[in-house]
């Protein structure tokens, strides 16, 4: 009989307003850390950017690039000329056979617009190597950036442009127009590097740190919510009332759920404007399918022509609905084991000290192969502790996203099944402990030793 | 009209030994029945088999004609238990959780609030309602859940120790609370206790367990007549050392 009521005494006894605080807190604390952190990484960025070279493919035969240089020569800049004799715009053998990071390319036609006072076109590429947090605080370029031109080109424009008319002025703010390629996967696609790198970070950090979080939570509050009904000796009386054992346990899950989803929810955004205040703009561009605002941009008009779900795919790293919808359903699959286990075991605690030594293996459980998948690739690992991280159900959920970019099907198909068959075993052991005796009668192994048989009264037969 | 028949109850948590064996005896109604036993009897585990808390290895028991191993859900519609040493939840206000409990028992409106009115007179916590029962006494919850233990006047209370933890006078209230309304009110109750003179002064009727074992059932004049005995203990004491 009334399972809203039910489920609103969950929600009421999980949200605390301890709990809503702390949530509060971890958020803030984030954003914080975030605007600390950016402050000081702002200022190492500034260092490395004047390194005093310039790395550039001239395809343009007029005279304004050629001075262009010149001037630049002049003023002590160390000029790299390369070449490039490939077709279309793929650039990801010129950077990898000169070992660098970026290149700016002066395409045909630079000179003819910008003496004419247009905007001169210019192509940007940079290179993404591998996944992970070193990536992203490193992804610097080299060789010069696009803003050197354009302040060149801005000037040129002030000295020869004097009677200014309206499409002037429009030149002069944004002298040139950037079109930005990224390199990766030894595959080359006009989108801008910060989207591609914030891809990757999504698959190898957001992602994971996510699903840990979650997992984290919810199976803290479902063993919360059970134990402490066990501990603070409430569970009987609720359990002989007139209501079904399987709605109090349903009533429970989903107040659980809705609870870490919030308290990840919550420490999810602290942590995006973390990483936002730390990197610039990164996790926005990431999350916003659209052009990229990093620094090198704000002052230069960019054109974006391609779509950048299809420039993610065309470097294969791209996403789709589908795989996004199987991405959710092996987190959803991962929480229902946890939330499974973390029922079993929480129906075991007698008191609080026992509750604190049984969050332990769910800890256990989701932090190792959350901080393994976040800083190593299991597939190069050997073949037992590849066993043994596989062998942890959780593993698979944090590796499904990287497991469905990489094409990894084999991987990704069989830890589901895995996990399928994982969830199966469990919720069976779940419910089977919830709807007999064994809800009352299972203990800590440890305590059964404290077996208490004396009596006050009546010792003899 | 019996309100409660068990039938050769048993039960048993480890192989080997039975905590509960072949247990039979009836409540009727408008009667207050009391089991009495030593710590480790099988008190609680008679009651928490005939709550449906627990299942019987063998044996039944039927409660308003419906069987606790057979219909669980129908048994608990008629009703309530109140545990040993049970509390109640911490976070929220006394009235709340009355109000809570009463939402279990009624979808209706009107209904919930005449049990929680109910609940709030024979409680005797006043104001105190209002506050968390994270504040609360021992006593202050033993009456808290007592009341909610009664306010949906259930074909059947059990009681399991149901004035352990109150001072004198608080247990005496609460004996005359149930005498009351098992009188007025015609309401059965199953209680569970090792105070004979609690029970001499409560119940209509006895049984004496131990060792998991019922050993005697009947009125308490007519068990202290066939013993020979000035009171409920020495009956016991009889009883019991056989
Ligand atoms: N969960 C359990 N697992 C194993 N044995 C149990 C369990 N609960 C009770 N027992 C055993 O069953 C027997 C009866 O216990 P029970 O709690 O029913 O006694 P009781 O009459 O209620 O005692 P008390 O007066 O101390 O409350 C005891 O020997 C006890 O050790
Ligand atoms: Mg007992």
């Amino acid at each position: 009989m009334g399972f809203g009521n039910l489920l609103k005494k969950e929600l009421g006894q999980l949200l605390t307003r301890q709990a809503i605080f702390s949530m509060i807190f971890t958020m803030a604390l984030f954003i914080m850390l975030g605007q600390v952190m950016g402050n000081t990484m702002g200022k190492l960025d500034e260092l490395d950017k004047n390194d005093g070279t310039i790395t550039l493919i001239n395809l343009d035969t007029g005279d304004l690039s050629k001075k262009m240089l010149d001037d630049f020569r002049a003023e002590g800049t160390e000029v790299k000329l390369l070449s490039y004799s490939g077709n279309g715009d793929d650039y990801s053998s010129v950077l990898e056979e000169n070992d660098l990071k970026s290149i700016l390319i002066i395409p045909e036609g630079f000179s003819a617009d910008a003496e004419s006072g247009k905007s001169a076109k210019l192509k940007f590429v940079t290179k993404v190597t591998g996944t992970g947090l070193a990536n992203m605080i490193d992804s610097g370029t080299d060789g010069g950036t696009p803003e050197m031109i354009s302040d060149y080109l801005q000037k040129y424009y002030h000295d020869n442009f004097l009677d200014v008319t309206e499409e002037q002025i429009e030149t002069y703010e944004a002298p040139s127009t950037v079109v930005q390629f990224t390199v990766a996967n030894g595959r080359t696609a006009e989108i801008a590097p910060e989207m591609v790198s914030g891809m990757l970070m999504a698959v190898s950090v957001v992602m994971p740190m996510a699903i840990f979080f979650l997992l984290m939570m919810a199976s803290q509050m479902i063993m919360t919510a059970i134990s402490t009904e066990k501990i603070d000796k409430t569970l009987e009386t609720l359990l002989s009332s007139p209501v079904s054992r399987i709605g109090v346990l349903v009533a429970k899950v989903v107040a659980a759920i809705v609870v870490a989803l919030l308290n990840a929810l919550t420490t999810m955004i602290g942590f995006a404007f973390y990483l936002n205040g730390m990197t610039g703009n990164k996790m926005v561009s990431m999350m916003n399918v659209g052009p990229a605002s990093s620094e090198i941009n704000e002052a230069i008009n960019e054109a974006v022509t391609t779509n950048p779900v299809e420039a993610l795919m065309q470097l294969g790293i791209g996403i789709s609905g589908g795989q996004i919808f199987l991405v959710f359903l092996e987190l959803f699959i991962g929480l229902a084991i946890g939330l499974c286990a973390s029922l079993i075991i929480g129906a075991m605690a007698t008191d609080i000290q026992s509750l604190s030594t049984l969050l332990m293996p769910v800890m256990i459980l989701t932090m190792v192969p959350f901080f393994i998948t976040m800083f190593m690739d299991i597939n190069s690992m050997g073949i037992v502790p590849k066993m043994i991280l596989y062998a942890i159900p959780f593993t698979h959920t944090y590796t499904a996203l990287n497991n469905l970019i990489f094409q990894n099907h084999a991987a990704f198909i069989g830890g589901l099944v895995y996990q399928l068959v994982f969830l199966g075993a469990t919720m069976y052991a779940a419910v089977k402990v919830f709807t007999t005796d064994l809800l009352f009668t299972m203990k800590l192994p440890e305590k059964q030793a404290a077996g208490k048989s004396g009596s006050l009264f009546g010792k003899g037969k | 009209m019996a309100v409660l028949s068990v039938n050769g109850l048993t039960k048993c948590y480890k192989k080997g030994t039975n905590a509960v064996e072949n247990v039979s005896f009836e409540v009727n109604e408008g009667e207050i029945f009391a089991l009495i036993g030593p710590n480790g009897a099988g008190k609680t585990t008679t009651i928490r088999m005939i709550a449906t808390l627990l299942t019987p290895t063998q044996g039944d028991a039927v409660v308003n004609g419906h069987s606790i191993v057979k219909e669980p859900a129908k048994v608990r519609e008629n009703i309530t238990y109140l545990p040993d040493e049970a509390g109640a939840y911490k976070t929220m206000k006394g009235i709340d959780y009355l109000y809570f409990m009463a939402g279990l028992f009624s979808s209706d409106k009107a209904q919930i609030e005449k049990y929680v009115e109910r609940a709030v007179n024979m409680c005797g916590l006043g104001d105190r309602l209002e506050e968390k029962i994270n504040g609360y006494s021992r006593g202050m919850i033993r009456k808290l859940l007592l009341s909610r233990a009664v306010m949906t006047r259930p074909s059947l209370a059990i009681l399991d120790e149901a004035t352990s933890g109150l001072d004198v006078i608080n247990a005496l209230e609460i004996r005359k609370t149930i005498k009351k309304l098992s009188r007025e009110e015609g309401m059965s109750f199953l209680l569970s206790s090792h105070n004979m003179l609690e029970i001499e002064y409560v119940s209509d009727r006895v049984g004496i367990i131990s060792h998991g074992h019922l050993l005697e059932v009947g009125r308490i004049d007519e068990i202290k007549e066939h013993y020979n005995a000035a009171n409920l203990e020495e009956v016991f004491e009889k009883v019991v050392n056989v």
